[in-house]
């Protein structure tokens, strides 16, 4: 059954409305300063693990929290709460030589697609 | 309406958004009030104003400034913007020493309660691509020139969190007070893409 969009449904929106922070005491696999692997793996389906990440190593910048893994929900597998990182990767390791040696990018990485480097 | 001011024939995407409304409406899946509020929302509520007053107040702030960094979420609720798409906020600080640059290379992420909704560049996959590997020339393309000896801090949105630039308060604004200094903060500067320019 759709729900109708109605003045309610639209100030639910001033209201945190789209918080999906868990708040669930599940022990981190990583902690900041770790070295950590992107995994190289090739899915089908929805992720958040962009190519251009894949099998390259970063260090652990922050850890964000616990959040349901996209993946998962939207293959219809069930929730799948887990800790996400920000991820530091140096320009060169995931652009080459040719990339300024000062620079780097961040990303937000959820466990699951994460190894010990 | 056409761009002299004179009322013309609609243009075929605001012919299909009318059609569209009207079936919606007709259907009882939308009621009129709730479309007027998003417009409203969109319009006049959530946009890079409401930024701008957490840039401004940061500039001004010392202790504001250090909680907008520490903790982004909190300190922009306090101000009032944590609507929709700014419940998990990280404000960067741009320095003389690091630039940074957000994007959502996935899709479009982006902190609607502080910023609005993404301009159309920001959706584009040009941008989401070439922020990602190459934000040094995007950057030059926006007029943006960073030193060599600046590290470049690419910020991919791509999960939950969504991210805020601090900009650089610019030289020359030493006697403005918080509300002339919003005036000129940019939602472009608060992106990275940009720097906030001294007043004229």
């Amino acid at each position: 059954m759709t729900r109708k969009v109605d003045l309610e449904v639209v100030n639910r929106l001033y209201q945190k409305a789209g918080a999906v922070r868990l708040k669930m005491d599940i022990e981190p696999k990583f902690k900041p300063g770790d070295r950590v692997l992107a995994r190289n793996i090739n899915p089908t389906g929805h992720t958040r693990l962009p190519r251009y990440v894949r099998g390259k190593e970063g260090v652990v910048r922050r850890d964000n929290g616990v959040f349901h893994l996209p993946d998962a929900r939207v293959a219809g597998d069930g929730d799948q709460p887990q800790h996400n990182y920000s991820i530091r990767f140096e320009a060169r390791e995931l652009w080459g030589g040719d990339a300024p040696a000062t620079d780097c990018l961040n990303i937000d990485l959820w466990e699951d697609y994460l190894d010990h480097a | 309406m056409s761009s002299d001011g004179i009322p013309g024939p609609d243009s075929e995407v605001a012919l299909r958004v009318k059609a569209m409304e009207s079936l919606l409406l007709e259907k009882g899946l939308v009621e009129s009030s709730a479309i007027d509020a998003l417009i409203d929302m969109f319009e006049n509520r959530l946009g890079p104003w409401n930024g701008a007053q957490v840039v401004a107040r940061a500039w001004t702030d010392p202790e504001y400034k250090a909680w907008l960094l520490q903790d982004g979420t909190g300190a922009i609720a306090d101000m009032g913007f944590d609507a929709v798409q700014g419940e998990d906020m990280v404000v960067v600080e741009n320095t003389p020493q690091v630039h940074n640059i957000v994007v959502c290379t996935l899709c479009s992420c982006f902190p609607w309660a502080t910023l609005g909704l993404p301009p159309v560049w920001y959706k584009s996959a040009p941008f989401r691509s070439r922020a990602a590997s190459d934000p040094r020339g995007v950057l030059a393309e926006f007029g943006t020139e960073i030193g060599a000896d600046t590290e470049v801090r690419v910020w991919d949105s791509n999960a939950e969190l969504r991210y805020m630039v601090l900009p650089e308060r610019p030289t020359g604004t030493d006697g403005l007070d918080a509300e002339a200094l919003a005036k000129l903060v940019t939602r472009d500067s608060m992106i990275g893409v940009t720097k906030v320019a001294p007043p004229d």
